[in-house]
């Protein structure tokens, strides 16, 4: 299963893409960092990966 | 070489202690349980670490943590979000890792000898991978390892020499007919050629990447895999009885360093560690090996027996209390005899013999578990 990451630009937090997907906009979880990260951050074709494997990507 | 930390998981078997907290930062010996990872890591010359977060306890272990300089360490932080599992959190710490090669620690272990030996003998012109391992009694319950040269059974659980064992050559979990009795003890070390291997996995019957099946995906491929033996204990605190195990197994090593007031009339013996502000009182009785936190109070008349971690700001009274845990900020004053128990924070033991009708008086939480 390919692993989709976005690294913070402003503090280098990595993100799984998966937690980007549940929470499509977010403030960076960086300590201190007000930085505000979007799923629509990712590349296409990673978001596209990301939804197309909903289902092995959550753990409900 | 850089070291990835898993921090992840929802410490379902350490309720209620963890409702209310990571299980990363329960303490053992009055040191969160990653902290000594960290030290491990320290130790072995590793101070980038990139720690791997879930979705429980993430602000309690950054808070914790912070940047690392307290600790003498860079940390990057990693959100694997939902728990999906070892090899997805290995997965996720790809772009941090880069070009290295890369210790995974699970942030719940600790082990007495550390890694330093595991991390020098690891050649990553020679081998994919290195997988730490510990002869155990019952490899059944574990993920065993097939090796080359597999140990006879020893007497006493010996040590065996890691030359003895050769490479690993196949991995399986719980097996009915165990290939050895080497158990994965959570302790790897990874080349970047791992991530190809988790990009080929899919998830298994419980719905996550499992670091085992990218393991074996490098045997099939032709790579090699190092096996470590380690000597000494490891230990996974998982359960209650693991952190009172793990707090025993610590507090056997400490040397002692009392920092805080022992006063004249109090009794004491063995080694105990005290931190600053905290006060054994006249009429009090410690038999170490015991660890109190800063700021505590052992009153006149307490008995604090061997094997026992009381952390800060707690007020102890009355009782006598032994090998357990009690986390901190909490008040235990009451004529009963506690032992083998884990207790959270802002917790409160009180006598109530002055009260009618006579009973146990409880205010008990979810998952709470009392033997009376």
């Amino acid at each position: 299963m390919r692993i989709v990451t976005y690294t913070c630009p402003d503090c280098g937090t990595v993100v799984a893409g998966n937690v980007l997907e549940r929470n499509r906009t977010l403030k960076c979880p960086g300590l201190g960092c007000e930085t505000v990260l979007r799923f629509s951050d990712l590349p296409a074709e990673d978001r596209e990966h990301v939804l197309s494997n909903l289902e092995t990507y959550r753990m409900e | 070489m850089k070291g990835v930390v898993l921090a992840g998981g929802t410490g379902s078997r350490l309720r209620p202690i963890t409702h209310t907290g990571p299980k990363q930062l329960v303490p053992v010996a009055n040191k969160p349980v990653i902290e000594y990872a960290i030290d491990d890591l320290v130790e072995a010359g590793i101070t980038e670490i990139g720690v791997v977060l879930g979705n429980k306890g993430r602000q309690e272990i950054q808070n914790y943590l912070g940047d690392g300089s307290d600790f003498g360490v860079e940390i990057t932080y990693i959100v694997q979000g939902e728990p999906l599992g070892l090899a997805h959190a290995v997965g996720c710490a790809k772009d941090f890792v880069g070009d290295d090669s890369f210790v995974v620690y699970l942030g719940d272990d600790l082990m007495r000898e550390g890694i330093v030996e595991f991390v020098d003998d690891f050649d990553p012109d020679e081998y994919a991978a290195g997988i730490g391992l510990q002869q155990v009694d019952e490899p059944e319950r574990y993920g065993i390892v097939e090796v080359e040269d597999p140990p006879e059974s020893g007497e006493g659980g010996e040590a065996v020499d890691t030359a003895d064992v050769g490479d690993v050559v196949g991995l399986v979990e719980k097996p009915d007919d165990p290939p050895s009795d080497l158990a994965l003890i959570g302790i790897y070390v990874f080349t970047p050629a791992i991530f190809e291997q988790i990009e080929r996995l899919e998830p298994s019957w419980r719905g996550e990447l499992e670091i085992t099946e990218a393991i074996q995906g490098l045997i099939d491929d032709g790579d090699r895999i190092q096996s470590h033996v380690v000597h000494g204990w490891w230990k996974d605190t998982g359960k209650p009885e693991d952190v009172i195990h793990a707090n025993r197994l610590v507090l056997d090593d400490i040397a002692g360093d009392v920092r805080g007031t022992v006063e004249d009339g109090a009794t004491v013996t063995g080694r105990l560690d005290l931190g600053e502000g905290s006060t054994i009182e006249s009429g009090a009785t410690v038999r170490g090996p015991v660890s109190i936190g800063r700021n505590t109070t052992i009153e006149a008349g307490t008995y604090v027996g061997p094997y026992t971690s009381i952390g800060d700001d707690c007020a102890i009274g009355e009782v006598h209390i032994e090998s357990s845990v009690v986390i901190g900020e909490s008040t235990i004053r009451c004529d009963r005899r506690i032992v083998d128990s884990v207790i959270g924070r802002h917790a409160t033991i009180r006598t109530n013999t002055d009260k009618q009708p006579t009973g146990e008086r409880l205010v008990i939480g979810r998952n709470s578990s009392l033997e009376l």
